[in-house]
């Protein structure tokens, strides 16, 4: 299904309820009524072009969103990817860190494997940060910085030779997968996690919270990346081929 | 990780393979290789070249050359051939068929006679399962330990074909991408000791 503006936001959400965390990143907080997603956009003033491309990468593997790419400023972009970091940093693996400890200590047999499954996401952490910390401290304000001198292009002074000296190509080389590891993780867990007493009934209650966890966010950051690599990617290299022209 | 079963439609009717393909893709491990429409030159040929594990023929597609084409077909051992089979279709040519898709079975049944045909459960039919290899737990073991597949290769006197094979059987068996996956694997199972990967 395509998404477009003169749907209803709620039937929407009723239809695919992993659009949830993409409302709330958009701070369109719930009980937002019957209109449909442009009345909504109008309301909250979220650009609707932005929003439905967002909505459309996260509901359909196979959208393309190149109609929409001219339409929005790249800072809308960057906005959301970086709340989206903030989420998963602070909340999300927090969350599973917790659970990981909590599985430990309610462990009777298993400490020595619960060990290793910690320092497994826990080096996965450090990546994933690594990951995030690139994207924010260089990509990010790479992109800005060649937005706003887009902007005051009449204004010849203002254009920074040095912007010509990276290109969201490189980036893009080697933006890598970080989803490969929460996989394995899941593997772990669902193949060889060894079974506790019958009747550790937590134990068993918070591996599965666990396991959904590592399904719910192995499947956003897939489509991060994918936003990531769709929408920013191909809006950053047009920018460059601009400003490459005023030169 | 996919099992996969390599899959041909003969049908012309649009709206008939619109319904093939989509009970195809309701099923794990089946993949929809090529569709043809019955009318084409050399369809045997065509048909037996990249020797596809199932075909899917309507007879009514083929018309005046069904006979001959089916009758070549039922020669080639491991392609097993499923029939569209409409109410009136004449017995010499359903019996033609080991396996058959009524039109007016419902969606249900449908499922049940293409899994059936296409081997009772295509994912474990053709994935490599169970516990690894012994040779496959050397492999393992070194991978872990942080060398190269060539550093590997040397060291067990096996081609870095054969250590590359060995991992991807690994992956496969196990479901594990990364080598720090493996690691945790390895030590959780006592495959090695945490002293010799430190
Ligand atoms: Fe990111
Ligand atoms: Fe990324």
């Amino acid at each position: 299904m395509l998404i477009v503006g003169e749907m209803k936001l709620a039937e929407v959400i009723h239809h695919d309820y992993n659009l949830v965390p993409v409302i709330n990143r958009f701070d369109i907080p719930l009980g937002f009524g019957d209109g449909t997603i442009k009345q909504i956009c109008a309301q909250r003033n979220v650009n609707l072009e932005f929003f439905l491309s967002i909505l459309n990468t996260f509901h359909d593997e196979q959208y393309f969103p190149k109609d929409y790419l001219k339409s929005f400023p790249a800072s809308l972009i960057i906005n959301y990817l970086h709340k989206a970091h903030t989420y998963y940093l602070d909340e999300k693996i927090p969350q599973i860190k917790s659970m990981i400890s909590k599985l430990f200590d309610l462990s009777e047999g298993n400490k020595k494997t619960l060990n290793l499954l910690s320092n497994f996401f826990n080096d996965y952490c450090k990546e994933f940060e690594l990951h995030v910390a690139r994207e924010e401290k260089e990509v990010y304000p790479y992109v800005l910085k060649l937005e706003e001198a887009l902007d005051n292009s009449e204004n010849q002074t203002m254009l920074d030779k040095d912007l010509l000296n990276y290109s969201i190509r490189t980036y893009e080389q080697d933006h890598e997968d970080v989803e490969e590891k929460l996989f394995d993780m899941k593997s772990l867990i669902i193949k060889y996690l060894p079974p506790e007493n019958a009747n550790n009934n937590i134990f068993e209650e918070v591996s599965y919270a666990l396991l959904r966890e590592l399904f719910v966010l192995e499947k956003e950051l897939k489509e991060h990346s994918r936003i990531e690599d769709l929408i920013l990617v191909p809006k950053v290299e047009g920018m460059e081929e601009q400003f490459k022209s005023n030169f | 990780m996919e099992a996969v079963v390599n899959i041909y439609i003969v049908e012309k009717n649009f709206l008939l393979r619109s319904g093939l393909e989509g009970l195809i893709s309701e099923i794990p491990g089946l993949i929809l290789k090529e569709v043809f429409e019955g009318i084409e030159k050399n369809l045997f040929e065509k048909l037996t070249q990249k020797k596809p594990d199932v075909i899917i023929i309507d007879p009514d597609s083929v018309g005046d050359n069904f006979i001959n084409l089916i009758s070549k077909l039922q020669d080639e051992p491991d392609i097993k051939l499923i029939g569209l089979k409409r109410e009136d279709c004449p017995e010499n040519i359903c019996s033609r068929f080991k396996y058959q898709l009524p039109y007016d079975a419902n969606k249900h049944i449908l499922l049940e006679k293409l899994r059936e045909a296409c081997g009772s459960d295509a994912f474990l039919i053709k994935n490599k399962q169970g516990p690894l290899s012994k040779r496959e737990i050397v492999v393992l073991k070194e991978v872990v330990k942080g060398l190269t597949n060539q550093e590997v290769a040397d060291k067990l006197f096996l081609s870095i074909h054969t250590v590359m094979t060995h991992r991807k059987n690994i992956t496969k068996k196990l479901g594990i991408k990364t080598v720090s996956g493996l690691m945790v694997y390895a030590l959780m199972n006592n495959i090695i000791d945490i002293n010799e990967v430190v």
